[in-house]
């Protein structure tokens, strides 16, 4: 298979190099405020009505034939620039571009929007922008990036309380989430209220739904790439805020100006402290929980050719609970760590590379003490992750991309530590699972003709399980009858896939296009998640001789159009997506302990299908903008030992799911968001009935997901203030005048404040989560008053809602 | 697995913050009525049965005449591989017991049942295994009187043991009771020597009453307590570890739905298990006084 991948790079190579005789010219775009990177940039030779944009680092190549040209470089909120070039050779050309700033409401300034989601040959994905995100309502005032994708069509949120997204029938470990290139196993704190990503930190955003391109791989459902910011190259700047649950402080600024810089930003809950009064006089005394982030970014410009930079997250969240009366104590701590460096690389205006070295460990741990029993519980994943690939721009009909890839993983599903006084239990070593994981692979975003765009993309995996580790097989009742050991680097399961990737688009006019797309993915680790939320206990497991990778194939076909010059996009896509070899719990099971067992003996596996329509229309400049979007899909799971082998919809089955995100901005000073989202009820599976056994009374089930919970839908609203300084300023500036020449100072070179202090900005956001207080079901139970043996039993059910409506205040700050 | 309990509960803590309830009404799918057979064998005594069906929560089952759920005229033996007993219905007022004369229990025999309800037949067997000793039985005082039966333990070395823990207090109960997770296998502890405590269990069919109870999983000063600890076979374990986990996850959105694993032919239309208790029994008198 190695033969064909190589096969379809040389062919591509060759393909591309055979149109000869143009000039390229290439650079860097960057914000020339700040330094930073100005990703999707589009670049256009005026001449030739020929487009492209910038890659994720910034980075554009275009080719044309010898002669003189008028380039545009132009980016939403940007003004655009003109730059008249003589290409007569390849030409290295790097631009910085300059934000329109708080022009909004005194002029409306239209540029022109951008036409890449018709234009290119990607469907199924939605960039968004930090600015973007940010003015969208968010609960208890933390911008979320994961709880804002949740409002596009195809990704569904799992309801209150829960950062997990699913995205077109996959599960949340089939979603591969990336920052700065690092892997994130768990994006949620505190049992998903809030995700990891500090906006403050955050630059841009990418989902990618379907028709992924070849350079990811290892999930089955979307790819979320998340990059940090660089750290302004120009000058100091901090900003933070001050909210209801957390504050948060984010610092940036030159090294070296135009050359090197960081950014450091740091976020912590304080509801700990908050609490404590109150917590201490109620029945719950002794329990505090926060969690923190931090990021951390350095970069560095070596020379025109070469940057350097340097990414690292580091989260945790901490719960302890402390009994004194009854000597019952917890401490469960649990956070992801990345650090990564990155190396770009400019061979020329037609080649770009990219060298990254990358740690990632996610871990969690659960301590309890009741009296003289201790008890701990260990598990995470840590990977060393290698990835080189290039970026090849043979002339201005291809763009190529090639990489490989090499990840060591090192799982430690749950391993369990108990000790009574003296007596240690006797519950196994720290087990640990290591497997070797790599993929070579070559994508080209290639333009037929005018008409017709492809993606064209290959990506072979292999993916090998190698000990030391000690497999037990277990007969039908559940008795070990065989062990077999496998000694260090002894290779226990080793599995390999090629996965197609292609895109297509062809344009009916300027603003219209159809589009196409065929993926297949491979999945070699798992989540296997006993519960419905993401617990933090939910335990990656490489693939090994009982679980085999998970494939999906997907196939989406879809319209694209813009009207009013790009001022509204609209996009309407249909997708049918199979499964197998997914993975589930065995009815009954229960996180195992790992002692003379492993954690796979209690999967089953079955496979999933789904299929719906999504509808999106979005308007993306002017004073109001935003976007509604409609879902309509259903999601199928089959497994033969759960549900008597019978198809069941999935939890998150969905028939529909709708919407409505706007933002309202009619002058400098005020600002105003809505979301409304509504969803078809979750499923679930209640208990139908009881049976008595030794005179009390127990459930049983139902058939697998048969309840439909009501439906889900609600507000938030929210609203900032930015107070305007500029008077104050001047009023300032006026009275310092007066006084000077009262006193007959000179004051021609005067300076009325320091700069930071001129760009001091603040504002006030409140907002409004279920504004209309809905009672969103969270979960039901039944309650049982009496006996059943006398007659006196009664049963109610009881239906609990996490959040009512939940007012919030943020201060925000920035200079 | 009680640390994910732990966790829940602690989570639950958190929520009761912010969280609302109200009360609702329930579309529940169709209902499908299952055969309920609890039965015992112990060493020295007769088979033990108790048939009934499953009741639906919102339908037409009328609770105040829970005498409807118990089944009545099922022929019910059991055979140690020689005699065939038919057991006896035995109280017709309450009638879902039925009680062996013929067999009585013996260590090491295995058992088979057969019941026979509307043309259904239901199969299953069990062992009785040997009795394991527990090395001596002392109080440990909680709050006030009250307090915890707590056990010296040697557990013999060989993995494949599974217990069951039952007590009763001489004057105050009737019956002896299982607390919640009276269950145990040996994967942990094989060979090891431990202490270990249990709460008390609620007496059948006083789930009310226990919860009313000041004594409620105590044990008083004062009290006679016969503590009675049965080794059980490993399918036996099985069903009464997923007999707890199920009432363990009752309505609990954070656990998966627990069916339990029941020991007999046709799991999917009947709940319930045949065990054999091969038990051993000890006395405490927990003095009035510290």
């Amino acid at each position: 298979m190695l033969k064909q991948v190589i096969g379809v790079v040389v062919f591509l190579i060759i393909a591309a190099s055979a149109i000869a005789q143009n000039f390229t010219i290439g650079g860097n775009i960057t914000d020339a405020s700040n330094g930073e990177l100005a990703i999707g940039t589009t670049v256009l030779i005026k001449e030739l009505n020929k487009a492209t944009s910038a890659n994720q680092y910034g980075f554009y190549s275009i080719t044309a034939p010898k002669g003189q040209y008028t380039l545009v470089f132009s980016y939403l909120g940007y003004q655009s620039v003109s730059k008249t070039v003589v290409l007569d050779k390849n030409t290295t050309l790097h631009v910085a571009i300059q934000a329109i700033e708080n022009q909004l409401g005194e002029v409306e300034v239209f540029t022109k929007g951008s036409d890449e989601n018709v234009k290119s040959s990607q469907m199924s994905s939605v960039n968004l922008d930090m600015a973007e995100i940010r003015k969208i309502p968010s609960f208890m005032g933390e911008v979320d990036i994961l709880k804002t994708i949740q409002l596009i069509p195809g990704v569904k949120s799992a309801g209150d309380g829960n950062t997990g997204f699913y995205v077109r029938g996959g599960g949340p470990d089939q979603n591969l989430i990336l920052l700065d290139e690092a892997n994130i196993y768990n994006a949620s704190h505190l049992l998903g209220f809030f995700s990891v990503f500090n906006g403050d930190a955050i630059k841009n955003v990418n989902l990618i739904k379907g028709g992924m391109p070849a350079e990811y791989g290892g999930r089955l459902s979307s790819v979320l790439d998340i990059q940090m910011k660089e750290g302004n190259n120009q000058h100091f700047e901090a900003e933070g805020g001050i909210g209801v649950i957390a504050s948060r402080l984010t610092i940036q600024g030159p090294i070296q100006k135009n050359k090197s810089s960081f950014i450091v930003s740091a976020r912590r809950t304080y509801i700990d402290v908050l609490a404590k009064p109150f917590i201490n006089k109620s029945d719950f005394k002794g329990t505090s929980y926060y969690f923190y982030d931090l990021n951390v970014k350095f970069n560095y410009i070596l020379n025109d050719k070469n940057r350097l930079f340097f990414s690292s997250y580091h989260g945790k969240d901490v719960f302890d609970f402390k009994d004194e009366e009854g000597g019952f104590s917890t401490r469960i701590p649990w956070g992801n760590t990345t650090a990564g460096l990155r190396w770009n690389h400019v061979f020329n205006s037609k080649l770009f590379s990219n060298a990254s070295a990358i740690f990632t460990k996610y871990d969690f741990s659960f301590g309890a003490a009741q009296q003289d029993f201790e008890l701990t519980i260990k598990s995470g994943i840590t990977d060393y992750n290698l990835k080189y690939d290039v970026n090849y721009f043979p002339n201005s009909r291809h763009s190529i991309k090639a990489g490989i890839n090499y990840i060591f993983h090192t799982f430690i599903p749950t391993s369990v530590s108990a000790k009574q006084g003296e007596t240690v239990f006797d519950l196994g070593k720290v087990i640990k699972l290591y497997a070797h994981d790599a993929a070579i692979y070559v994508g080209d975003d290639w333009d037929l003709s005018p008409k017709w765009r492809a993606n064209i993309g290959l990506r072979f995996g292999n993916f090998t399980q190698v000990g030391p580790f000690t497999r037990y097989k277990k007969d039908i009742i559940g008795r070990i009858n065989d062990t077999v050991r496998y000694s260090q680097g002894k290779v226990v399961a080793n599995y390999n896939g090629l996965e197609p990737r292609l895109s297509l688009r062809y344009s009916l006019n300027k603003s219209t296009s159809l589009k196409a797309s065929y993926t297949r993915n491979f999945q070699y680790i798992h989540l296997a998640s006993i519960s419905s939320v993401s617990l933090p206990t939910d335990v990656w497991m490489p693939s090994t001789e009982v679980i085999r990778p998970q494939i999906a194939n997907q196939y989406a076909v879809g319209v694209f159009k813009n009207f009013k010059n790009d001022l509204y996009e609209t996009s309407v896509e249909v997708y049918y997506k199979d499964m197998s070899r997914q993975i589930d719990y065995k009815e009954g099971a229960q996180p195992s302990d790992n002692v003379f067992d492993n954690p796979d003996n209690a999967f089953t596996f079955g496979r999933g299908w789904a299929y719906g329509a999504e509808f999106f229309v979005k308007k993306t400049q002017g004073k109001l903008t935003g976007w509604i979007g409609y879902t309509l899909s259903w999601t199928w799971r089959q497994f033969d030992e759960i549900n008597f082998g019978k198809p069941y919809l999935a939890k998150y089955d969905r028939r529909h799911d709708a919407s409505l995100v706007l933002t309202y901005s009619p002058n400098k000073k005020w600002d105003f968001g809505m979301v409304w989202v509504y969803g078809t009820g979750n499923r679930g599976t209640l208990p139908n009935s009881f049976f008595i056994y030794e005179g009390t009374t127990s459930n049983d089930y139902g058939l697998r997901n048969s309840y439909k919970f009501a439906d889900y839908h609600r507000m938030d609203l929210n609203v900032t203030f930015t107070p305007d300084r500029s008077a104050k300023l001047e009023r300032r500036k006026q009275r310092v005048l007066n006084l000077y020449k009262e006193q007959g100072k000179d004051t021609t070179n005067l300076n009325v404040c320091k700069p930071w202090l001129k760009r001091f900005q603040n504002s006030w956001t409140l907002s409004v989560f279920n504004a209309y207080n809905r009672y969103n079901p969270y979960f039901i139970y039944f309650t049982r008053t009496g006996d059943f043996a006398d007659g006196s039993l009664k049963v109610g059910a009881k239906q609990v809602t996490l959040f009512p409506i939940l007012p919030s205040v943020t201060w925000n700050f920035k200079f | 697995m009680k640390k994910i309990v732990y966790i829940v509960v602690v989570f639950m803590v958190w929520l009761a913050f912010v969280s609302c309830r109200k009360d609702v009404k329930v579309k529940l799918p169709a209902f499908k009525q299952k055969i309920v057979v609890e039965a015992s064998i112990e060493t020295g005594g007769p088979a033990i049965v108790f048939l009934s069906y499953t009741i639906p929560y919102f339908g037409s089952f009328d609770f105040t005449q829970p005498q409807k759920a118990f089944i009545k005229g099922a022929l019910v033996t059991v055979s140690d591989g020689s005699v065939i007993d038919t057991l006896k219905e035995l109280d017709p007022q309450n009638g879902y017991l039925y009680l062996g004369t013929k067999v009585i229990g013996q260590q090491g025999k295995t058992y088979f049942l057969t019941v026979r309800v509307n043309d259904k037949v239901i199969t299953g067997q069990t062992v009785i295994r040997e009795p394991v000793k527990l090395d001596s039985l002392y109080f440990k005082g909680e709050q006030d009187s009250l307090g915890f039966i707590w056990q010296r333990f040697n557990e013999p070395a060989g993995l494949g043991n599974c217990y069951r823990w039952f007590s009763k207090r001489k004057t105050k109960d009737q019956f002896f009771a299982a607390p919640f997770n009276s269950a145990f296998e040996d994967k942990f502890i094989d060979g090891k020597g431990f202490d270990f405590a249990y709460d008390r269990g609620p007496q059948p069919n006083e789930v009310q009453a226990f919860r009313d109870d000041p004594e409620r999983g105590f044990y008083k000063r004062g009290d006679t307590v016969i503590v009675k600890f049965c080794q059980i076979g490993t399918g036996e374990y099985q069903f009464w570890n997923t007999y707890y986990q199920n009432k363990a996850s009752n309505g609990n959105p954070f656990s998966a739905p627990t069916n339990v694993k029941s020991n007999y032919n046709d799991p999917e239309e009947v709940f319930g298990c045949f065990v054999g208790y091969a038990p051993f029994f000890d006395t405490i008198i927990i003095p009035k006084k510290k």
